[in-house]
């Protein structure tokens, strides 16, 4: 197969077995690779209503369509499994290199079954696929992890593992990829509950492409611009994702307000960042380098990449402005393995609840939660990761932590089907905020569609960019959110599945290339073409990404997804206030007409037999059709000394 | 006489995304693979150290020093050591030989060194940060000049390259005054 690795690796972790098996060339063409094959593979094979920290849960790995090829910012990898913070459909798409080098070594994905008896690692080197004891690497963090294994192995091996908070079952664990590449949604923990603490591998066969002329014609093509354009070289290349602490209005205190590019205090502007930053790196084939590197005298370590998320979650929004503390809970974050974002928020929310009084000295072990205390979160950050005291119950993430204090504190978890929903805009930008965070199918998230809808960075890369997108076929925002936000899924949806990056810079050219010359999906039809041999058109992208979209909305149905969850939470203060229900009965209407146009059921929001006839998976309407799924609440929660805890 | 062209990095600009490996996968063989690649990236990221291996092009070159076979020859014209693979036995001398590892083996245990690409090198033209340089010895070295001894490769491996903060501040200055500059353009558009 070109462009394919053409494998796929099936671990069992429990009878210690791996079979290898060609990648049927019907489910890449349907699926493509990454987030579509992974989607597509845990459909078939969690059963509902399972426990997501069980040997029964699947742990999916997989790279994309043109992974490891030269086309650049094709570094992520998507990890995908029932998420242990959600108890949805849990996806996270990490940067780094193994994506690449995996490819190289010929696989497509990796499919992580049962339970090891001891710790074990994977080695991966070509055709040599290996389960090895890992009784030394557990409880190294994850620097001192990837170190141990480039030792072993040498080092032009990747690296795919989990730190001390996987171990824990940490319930928003992530899966860390060569040091610093997280990705979220709690699929650590299922890591540390299949006993797997690393997968390594070597690559040395390459990719190979059908048609090699005219795909480094267009592939150099796409970089070129990204060499030459302004937004990348002068901003996103020098101060990278910490420019959103000036455009994306991070929130302060527990979302108490969100803050304007004047507002910014001493401490977390960019170019106070930039003070302690020694140098810049990126992930694999990638020209924008996004990712800082920094030094922190105090403790004197290093760090990298320090995102906007980290400084708004962590700092922001725990009202921390001490720049060099907050680079150190990031660099923590990401040694221990562990979602910025929502470990920033479920502390933000658990000092909100303190100082209401909802939660007190005794739930705390004494600890007293302060605003801007640096000191007490960098301990408290320590003591969620080894599930200790406190920490116990704030590594159950942010709605699960809310949940075990009671029905007073749900009140006050801002998250949509369990994830909360990080910042969002004082203005609502015509519904498209409150109905992306509803419809993303792993909850409230900001790269299922929501920034394409609305072109957020792709006035500051080209103004006349959104027109060209207009012009092309785009819905506008202002006149049709949901029309919007359907292409933007889809656009999301592909770009996963192919294996592109959308964070470095969030923005259309960079998550379907050639976008500023063919409307929409053409020119990646044309890259797909050429990498594999297959013909792919505009029209058969849409309907691999419709699939994928339903098969993800599907899966969470058989979760116990209903219409209600399609709710958006607002702060009890104000959502009573006129603003706010009219807010919320226009989400509601958007909420129909989104399930209208993407084929489901209005009334119970399960995509009809018919929709998912015309995808061509009509086996899927078998599995959720006049099935009843009892109602979704977040995961089974474990009694707290169930867990494994200390060190 | 002519000056000699020489390939060379600046190891504070190379931020090690391995763009020009697969470049030169590409050139030579038509498929993705930095295995079979003359340049070769070593990182660590932590450290802010992403170290180039490529062939230095030697003065003295022991990899031709050590070719039993004599297969390896300077050639005048573009100032490159190329490997006959008429007269090559595979023996792998030339990889042992070199101090820096520049030579790689193919699959087929063929050594695979830079040969400047004739003149025009691949990896120049597709780095995102122009950290490597092909020209004139004098201008290529000249623009190497930063009060530091251009050798700094092994100290680089050892320790990293740090950029004083002050260089981070000032250019973190800049981009935020492009940023609002784009905005004000933007306004006038009104999108």
């Amino acid at each position: 197969m070109y462009g394919w690795g053409g494998k796929v690796i099936y671990v069992d972790l429990t009878r210690e077995k791996v079979v290898v098996q060609p990648l049927s060339e019907t489910e890449a063409k349907m699926y493509l690779g990454g987030r579509g094959l992974n989607s597509y593979r845990l459909f078939k094979m969690v059963k509902p209503g399972i426990d997501p920290l069980s040997p029964e849960n699947v742990l999916c790995l997989a790279n994309g369509v043109l992974a490891g090829t030269a086309l650049s910012m094709t570094s992520r990898t998507e990890i995908s499994s029932l998420s242990p913070l959600s108890g949805i459909l849990g996806d996270g798409n990490a940067g780094g290199d193994f994506s690449a080098i995996l490819k190289h070594a010929g696989y497509d994905q990796i499919v992580i079954t049962g339970r090891a008896s001891k710790p074990k690692y994977i080695w991966i080197e070509d055709d040599t696929v290996e389960i090895r004891d890992a009784g030394d690497l557990w409880g190294l963090k994850v620097g001192e992890m990837v170190d141990t294994l480039r030792d072993i192995h040498g080092d032009d091996i990747a690296v795919a593992g989990i730190g001390p908070a996987g171990e824990h079952l940490v319930r928003f664990a992530t899966t860390m990829i060569d040091k610093y590449h997280s990705g979220a949604r709690g699929t650590g923990a299922v890591w540390g509950s299949k006993n797997l603490k690393a997968i390594a591998v070597r690559g040395t066969r390459g990719v190979e492409i059908a048609d090699p002329e005219a795909f480094f014609k267009l592939a150099k093509e796409d970089e070129e611009w990204f060499k030459k354009n302004e937004f990348v070289k002068k901003i996103y290349s020098v101060i990278g994702t910490h420019y959103g602490l000036l455009a994306w209005y991070p929130g302060w205190k527990y979302f108490e307000k969100y803050l304007g590019p004047e507002e910014l205090p001493e401490g977390i502007r960019p170019v106070d960042l930039a003070k302690y930053e020694v140098g810049r790196t990126q992930c694999f084939s990638c020209p924008v380098s996004c990712k800082d590197v920094y030094k922190l005298p105090r403790w004197n370590e290093y760090g990298v990449s320090s995102e906007f998320e980290s400084i708004y979650a962590l700092g922001a929004n725990n009202a921390i402005t001490d720049t060099e503390a907050i680079l150190k809970m990031e660099q923590m974050a990401d040694e221990y393995g562990m979602d910025v974002i929502t470990l920033g928020d479920t502390l933000a929310m658990a000092k909100f609840l303190y100082e209401k009084g909802i939660i007190t000295d005794t739930d705390t072990g004494g600890i007293p939660l302060k605003w801007g205390d640096a000191e007490t979160q960098i301990k408290l950050i320590e003591m969620i990761a080894y599930r200790e005291g406190f920490g116990n119950k704030l590594a159950e993430g942010y709605r699960n932590f809310a949940k075990i204090i009671g029905p007073e504190a749900l009140k006050y978890s801002y998250d949509v089907k369990g994830l909360s929903r990080g910042w969002y805009h004082v203005d609502f930008l015509n519904g498209i905020f409150t109905l992306a965070h509803a419809t993303s199918t792993r909850g409230a998230d900001h790269l299922r569609g929501r920034s394409w809808a609305y072109w957020e960075n792709d006035r500051n890369m080209d103004p006349e960019l959104p027109l060209k997108l207009l012009e092309g076929g785009l819905p506008d925002y202002r006149k049709d959110p949901v029309g919007a936000l359907i292409v933007s899924e889809r656009a999301c949806t592909l770009t996963d599945s192919i294996g592109r990056c959308k964070g470095s810079i969030n923005s259309w050219p960079q998550a379907i290339p050639l976008v500023w010359k063919y409307p929409l999906f053409k020119g990646l039809a044309k890259l797909l073409t050429a990498a594999t041999g297959y013909e792919f058109t505009e029209e058969k992208l849409v309907e691999i990404a419709d699939r994928i979209y339903l098969i993800e909305m599907a899966f969470n149905v058989r979760q116990g997804i209903k219409k209600k969850h399609y709710a958006v939470p607002f702060p009890p203060e104000i959502i009573n206030t006129p603003k706010i229900q009219a807010e919320i009965k226009r989400h509601w209407e958007m909420v129909d007409e989104y399930l209208k146009r993407r084929g489901c059921d209005v009334e119970t929001a399960v995509p009809k037999r018919e929709t998912l006839r015309k995808l061509g998976i009509e086996w899927v309407a078998d599995e959720i059709e006049n099935k009843e799924f009892p109602e979704w609440d977040g995961p089974p929660l474990w009694p707290l000394d169930k867990y494994p805890r200390g060190r | 006489m002519a000056h000699r062209y020489i390939l060379a990095v600046d190891y504070e600009k190379c931020t090690g995304c391995h763009l020009c490996e697969l470049a030169c996968s590409i050139k030579y063989y038509g498929v993705v693979n930095p295995y079979l690649s003359r340049i070769t990236i070593i990182t660590k990221p932590e450290i802010q150290a992403s170290t180039p291996v490529f062939c230095l092009q030697c003065n003295d070159a022991l990899c031709a020093r050590a070719c039993p076979a004599n297969a390896i020859y300077f050639d005048e014209k573009t100032g490159a050591w190329l490997i006959d693979y008429n007269k090559c036995i595979g023996c792998r001398e030339c990889v042992y030989a070199c101090p820096f590892g520049a030579i790689s083996l193919t699959v087929k245990a063929e050594p695979i060194k830079c040969d400047l690409c004739g003149g025009d090198p691949e990896c120049v033209k597709v780095c995102p940060h122009g950290a490597i340089f092909y020209g004139p010895e004098y201008e290529v070295v000249r623009k190497l000049k930063k009060g530091k001894s251009v050798g700094i490769v092994y100290e680089v491996l050892e320790k990293g390259v740090e950029v004083p903060a002050g260089n981070r501040v000032k250019e973190a200055e800049e981009a935020v005054k492009t940023l609002y500059r784009i905005w004000e353009e933007r306004k006038k558009l009104n999108i």
